[in-house]
């Protein structure tokens, strides 16, 4: 059953929201020793929220709408009861937090089911989800395939079919890496859209938070349930809510689309371009387009994250550097050590960088890319190959999406399945100019309703 | 810079930011380091001019809505 019919299978009566959940939790212990997604289940309080839902249909009173959508969060949202863990074993001496997470809370009122929080690389520093604390996250199309990261708990629970939406956090790729190595649907909104209050920061400058979902309706769904002001967060730009759902429908009539070249080319293999090209003929976009300055944005975006992150974290990799993750804690702690001027040119190169970008808009609205250079390399794989160039793999799965979330630019992720990958997914990159998701998202209905994109 | 260089300066700068690391720590840092370096020579060959400024981060308070007094 589509997840959109379950919604309405709910509101009508017909499926109780209970059923609903306790399905999703049989999944869940059913498939969890395989793919390691959870790293807490928060199943008596899923019971909790169905049974509400339940109550309400009963008194035949009006049902939100995500009314018994069973979903899971990274766990870097603050679920109250819960220790909000950001991947780490450092987190674990913090207290439960008292609160959920704005975003929670929104999705909460929105009637939405919480089963608990999702594996990721350890303070979201990290494309691979390789935990070494919490066992690495497996791909649920390849066992021995790394999810992505860092939110690969999010990933791999949606492409499992543990629960229809995940919610994760994306500052360089993170929402849109594993969305596109676990073939399934997401969404980087602009950079200041969502709150981010009740969430465990990685890098302020950049950090963003979106849904992953098993359709472009659920992700619309959740996104437009997620929206609205938050005066408390001091990166929320957004003044009023702009709901997209509505929109989906209106297609890509009038939509100038263009597929990036230069950068996004030479660093793709050709797996990777064939999705580009694949979501290109069904879009009818013929133009290629340069994006500007695309390698010094993902360097500056780079520096800022170590500088960020390793600032951050200054304090407890002075006293307790063993108890960081072994694969990123050197990067953090570079990080911290790295000369203020490579930080402070970082930083003025992107007010440069974002007039550039918001020009190049001016005369598209929807830009095509890959989402990663290539399928998911295997789980301990220290170096990819590019086109006869050897990369180290984490850093490199990222090397498409960090020049676009540098510029805050909303992306939505479609699940692609080209030939050539063994059967696995990459995901296309559809980029809109800031403040524009509603565009990214009807180009990816369009994707949708063809059939070329799907979980 | 050599590698050797890299190194000295992670030690030194570690020990002004009272970070203790042992030598096979300061080594892989260093090899961090190096890879960072290559990507600050990136940005640098992007031309900046004295008055563009840091991306916002900072605003003392919400500008005043129109009718209403600083």
């Amino acid at each position: 059953v589509k997840t959109v019919e379950l919604l309405h299978s709910i509101a009508s009566g017909e499926r109780s929201a209970r059923e609903v959940c306790d399905a999703a939790i049989v999944r869940i212990e059913e498939s969890e020793r395989r793919i390691n997604a959870f790293t807490q289940r928060t199943f008596d309080r899923a019971r909790g929220e169905a049974d509400a839902v339940d109550r309400r249909r009963m008194r035949s009173k009006p049902l939100p709408a995500l009314a018994g959508l069973p979903y899971a969060v990274k766990n870097l949202f603050d679920v109250a009861g819960v220790t909000t863990l950001a991947g780490s074993t450092i987190n674990r001496e913090l207290p439960a937090a008292a609160t959920d997470a704005v975003l929670v809370q929104r999705l909460h009122a929105a009637g939405a089911v919480l089963l608990g929080s999702l594996n990721m690389d350890e303070y979201a520093y990290g494309f691979s989800t390789e935990n070494t604390h919490y066992g690495p996250t497996h791909n649920p199309h390849g066992l021995s395939r790394m999810a992505g990261g860092s939110s690969g708990g999010s990933g791999a629970a949606v492409a499992a079919g543990q629960v229809p939406l995940t919610l994760g956090s994306d500052t360089n790729g993170s929402i849109r890496v594993p969305a596109s190595l676990c073939g399934v649907w997401g969404l980087k909104p602009t950079f200041g859209r969502l709150s981010r209050r009740g969430t465990y920061p990685f890098v302020h400058s950049l950090d963003h938070l979106g849904p992953l979902a098993d359709s472009v309706e659920v992700l619309a769904l959740a996104y437009d349930a997620m929206q609205g002001p938050d005066a408390l967060d001091p990166g929320c730009h957004a003044l009023r809510v702009q709901p997209v759902m509505q929109k989906l429908a209106k297609g890509i009539e009038g939509l100038r689309i263009g597929v990036l070249g230069g950068y996004f080319h030479e660093l793709a293999t050709p797996a990777a371009l064939r999705v580009a090209q694949m979501a290109a003929r069904i879009l009818d976009a013929a133009d290629i387009v340069e994006w500007p300055d695309a390698s010094v944005g993902r360097c500056a975006a780079f520096i800022i994250t170590a500088s960020e992150g390793g600032s951050l974290h200054l304090d407890d990799l002075r006293k307790r550097p063993q108890d960081f993750e072994p694969l990123s804690v050197d990067r953090f702690i570079a990080g911290a050590l790295q000369p203020a001027d490579w930080y402070l040119k970082a930083q003025r190169f992107r007010r440069v960088y974002r007039d550039k970008v918001n020009a190049l808009f001016e005369h598209w609205d929807v830009l095509l890319a890959p989402a990663t250079p290539l399928s998911a390399p295997a789980i301990g794989e220290d170096w990819i190959d590019i086109n006869g160039t050897r990369h180290p793999s984490r850093p490199a799965l990222g090397l498409l999406t960090q020049p676009i979330s540098f510029a805050g630019c909303p992306v939505a992720v479609a699940p692609m399945w080209p030939e050539g990958t063994g059967g696995m997914p990459i995901g296309v990159q559809l980029i809109a100019g800031p403040w524009k998701e509603d565009m990214c998202l009807r180009a990816a209905r369009v994707l949708q309703e063809s059939g070329v994109a799907h979980p | 810079m050599t590698e050797d260089e890299v190194l000295d300066y992670v030690k030194t700068a570690a020990r002004m930011m009272a970070l203790p690391l042992d030598q096979a720590r300061a080594r892989a840092v260093a090899q961090q380091l190096t890879r960072t370096m290559a990507m600050a020579r990136v940005v640098e060959t992007a031309p900046l001019a004295p008055e563009d400024e840091l991306a916002e981060i900072y605003r003392p308070a919400p500008f005043p809505a129109n009718g209403e007094s600083a």
